[in-house]
């Protein structure tokens, strides 16, 4: 019996441990778990402009719930928590301006999705029960899916801060996914744009290392490939692994021993600085190209001066963006919270702008008239850039990419570029 | 020529990475008949320490992952020892239970982002003979673990403690009856597995930099077939279970074309169910399952 309690005892301890620990909310890797987070301004009459008009006509001030089930604790949270930090600051901002149709305030209204499917099916249905007229999902399609589901059998629109595949839409989910997008960028975009920075570089060949841990990962480096081919370059290797797979070892020292002026790659967590640092180590400092997936420097290792290695994202985290509107965003997000680790954010104050625009246009939530007007985004100027999306492609596309070199581990922007077209992997 | 040695190099490099950690495993096996399948985490947590101590002098970095290892080794075998007179399903699935919430502290401690842990990087370097690059962190983890692996057998063949832990290994019950301390041996055999995590967590360090609460996992999933593949009854064929696991994969992925990679883990575990199922008792153990586990 005592050894039976004390067993108990330290299982309730270890448990109390891990509650009382958690849930730094000032960090953008370790968000308090499971909270429910309302944004919105106070239910006012306002008028366009922002200011109080006390003697208008009543208007409807009911607010406009845009529901968040998205990851805040778990694998997707380092990218979703700055994601909707910013989506919390846009809705502030429109509020502050007068909310939406003559004066509806938006609410954004957040649970923790985490990334269990029966956690995310069951966060979206809150969340709709509570009213939610649109659904924002975490940043990555697999688990988001149950939450996608659920916005599409309540016939809202449903937006993802960044999944970066095409998977939203209705070329994955059929003609009802038309009412689902995301404000990622779309990695056929990014590989395009990658492929062709690098044969303005005039690297003639290139290895492409492609990680099978996830589609993202796949699509930019099948994107890259074609479009260098395409461009006049040669891929003389591709060399895959799956991440986790313990092969990542075996694989830096595949592409150090090949002949080529570029190595293009997509990866992320325990394999990424695994290869770059590896292939380092093994004294081969050819230029590496890498996707947004390489934004920040946490993974950098320390003492190990990183160069020749560029990137491509949203905006430049370090001070130098181009486009002052973000880095006074990224000042803000900072000031609030500690600065992002990647751009991941960008995409929550773009989707939600777009949301607003949406239902300014359209004149409410209906999901199908927003998709329509979204569908219609061509070169639509929001906070990152122009933005195109089509009836085609609900993921964004044709935005124009920071490009990032890294000098000595510091990340310096480089150039804006835009991708010709995303290239065709399908 | 020279690509098949090299994959034979690399192959060696990932067997003695995953032969460390089944020595690890199987040690505890030997004496209380359980498959830890927490044991990932102590390794992580030895990797948490290692970033936590970045800006210590290595030797007491060393020290303090050690350390860490082997005190959460022991708080687990105060954990598991109400389970010892329990079935072996209900021993495996607490340490599945054990492991997830750890996991889960170290997500709500440290975050899934991640962090460079920054620790003896140089030793990722390599040096060329005839074309063959070898990563010092190579010959590094052949020699700790060969190290290691005599220096176990020593102990287990000739001092008392050894001694006893064979006798525990061997029947529990009748062990303690002949005057082992049972309780003591376990607990020395934890204590070791708890080392061997802290080293398993440094050399995997130097290759993969990235401290995450999954750090361990990914290492202890193959390590564990290993020890199944190689026969659970024996410690040798356990760790050398671990070193075929490694080596194979690395071989495999190397033999697989390109395009075909993605079904690494099909093909390797397909050869898995293929091996248990000629040799139920593991690959290099002779006959049925011996008594002497150790």
């Amino acid at each position: 019996m005592i050894r039976r309690f004390r067993f108990l005892a330290l299982f309730a301890a270890l448990a109390l441990i891990a509650a009382a620990c958690g849930g730094d909310d000032s960090s953008d890797t370790t968000a308090a778990p499971s909270a429910t987070t309302t944004t919105a301004a106070p239910a006012t009459t306002t008028t366009a402009g922002g200011s109080t008009d006390t003697t208008a006509a009543p208007t409807d001030t009911t607010p406009i719930i845009i529901g968040a089930a998205v990851d805040l604790s778990q694998n997707m949270a380092p990218f979703n928590t700055p994601a909707n930090r910013a989506a919390e600051i846009m809705v502030e901002r429109i509020n502050d301006a007068g909310g939406v149709l003559g004066g509806r305030p938006l609410e954004l209204r957040t649970l923790d999705a985490t990334v269990e499917p029966d956690v995310v099916k069951a966060t979206a249905i809150d969340l709709i029960d509570q009213g939610a007229e649109i659904l924002m999902v975490t940043c990555d399609f697999d688990f988001a899916f149950p939450a996608i589901q659920e916005a599409i059998q309540a016939n809202i629109l449903t937006v993802a801060p960044c999944i970066g595949t095409d998977a939203m839409g209705p070329n994955n989910l059929g003609e009802e996914g038309r009412i689902a997008f995301s404000f990622g960028d779309q990695a056929q975009d990014e590989g395009a744009v990658l492929a062709e920075f690098a044969r303005d570089q005039g690297w003639e060949t290139a290895v492409v290392v492609k990680n099978n841990l996830l589609i993202y990962f796949q699509d930019v480096v099948d994107a890259f490939a074609v479009r260098f081919e395409e461009a006049g370059g040669t891929v003389v290797a591709t060399e895959e692994f799956t991440g986790f797979d313990g092969t990542i070892g075996s694989v830096v020292t595949a592409v150090a021993n090949e002949e080529k002026d570029v190595i293009a790659i997509s990866s992320g967590f325990d394999d990424l600085p695994a290869f770059v640092f590896g292939l380092r180590a093994l004294g081969d400092d050819t230029p590496i190209v890498c996707s947004w997936a390489c934004d920040g420097t946490f993974w950098y290792q320390e003492g190990e001066p990183l160069n020749e290695f560029y990137y491509n994202t949203k905006v430049s985290l370090f001070g130098d963006d181009p486009n002052q509107d973000v880095q006074d965003f990224l000042a803000e997000l900072t000031a609030r919270g500690g600065p992002p680790a990647t751009a991941a954010w960008l995409g929550g104050a773009q989707a939600v702008q777009a949301i607003a625009e949406a239902i300014e246009a359209t004149g409410g939530t209906d999901a199908a008239a927003m998709a329509a007007y979204l569908e219609g985004f061509d070169n639509k100027s929001l906070i990152m850039g122009e933005v195109t999306l089509n009836a085609d492609n609900h993921t964004v596309f044709g935005r124009p990419h920071r490009i990032m070199q890294v000098t000595d581990s510091m990340p310096a922007f480089l150039e804006l570029r835009t991708a010709t077209s995303p290239a065709d992997i399908r | 020529m020279t690509d098949l040695i090299q994959s034979l190099v690399d192959g060696v490099a990932l067997g003695s990475l995953y032969a460390l950690a089944a020595l690890g495993i199987g040690l505890v096996f030997g004496v209380m008949r359980l498959i830890n399948f927490a044991y990932g985490e102590v390794i992580t947590a030895a990797a948490y320490t290692l970033l936590l101590t970045k800006d210590l002098n290595v030797g007491l970095r060393i020290l303090l992952a050690v350390a860490v290892a082997v005190a959460l080794s022991l708080v687990m075998e105060f954990v598991f020892r109400p389970l010892r007179v329990a079935t072996p399903a209900t021993m495996l699935i607490t340490t599945f239970a054990v492991s997830f919430l750890l996991q889960n502290v170290a997500v709500l401690w440290f975050g899934t982002q991640g962090e460079s842990i920054g620790f003896l990087s140089d030793l990722n370097r390599a040096f060329e003979i005839g074309g063959i690059r070898i990563r010092w962190i190579t010959l590094v983890s052949i020699l700790v673990g060969g190290a290691f692996l005599a220096a176990i057998a020593y102990l287990l063949d000739r001092t008392d403690i050894g001694l006893q832990m064979r006798a525990a290994a061997s029947d529990f019950t009748t062990a303690r009856l002949l005057g082992v301390r049972a309780t003591r041996v376990i607990i020395f055999a934890f204590i070791l597995s708890g080392v061997l995590a802290a080293v398993v967590a440094m050399m995997l360090a130097v290759q993969r930099p990235l401290a995450t609460p999954t750090f361990g996992f990914f290492v202890v999933i193959p390590a564990l077939v290993g020890v199944v593949v190689g026969g659970l009854d024996r410690l040798l064929s356990a760790t050398i279970g671990g070193f075929v696991i490694g080596f194979a994969t690395v071989m495999l992925s190397d033999l697989l074309p390109s395009q075909s990679r993605v079904f690494l883990n099909s093909v390797l575990f397909g050869l898995v169910i293929v091996v248990l199922l000629v040799k139920p008792n593991g690959l290099f153990l002779r006959g049925a399952a011996t008594a002497e586990r150790l």
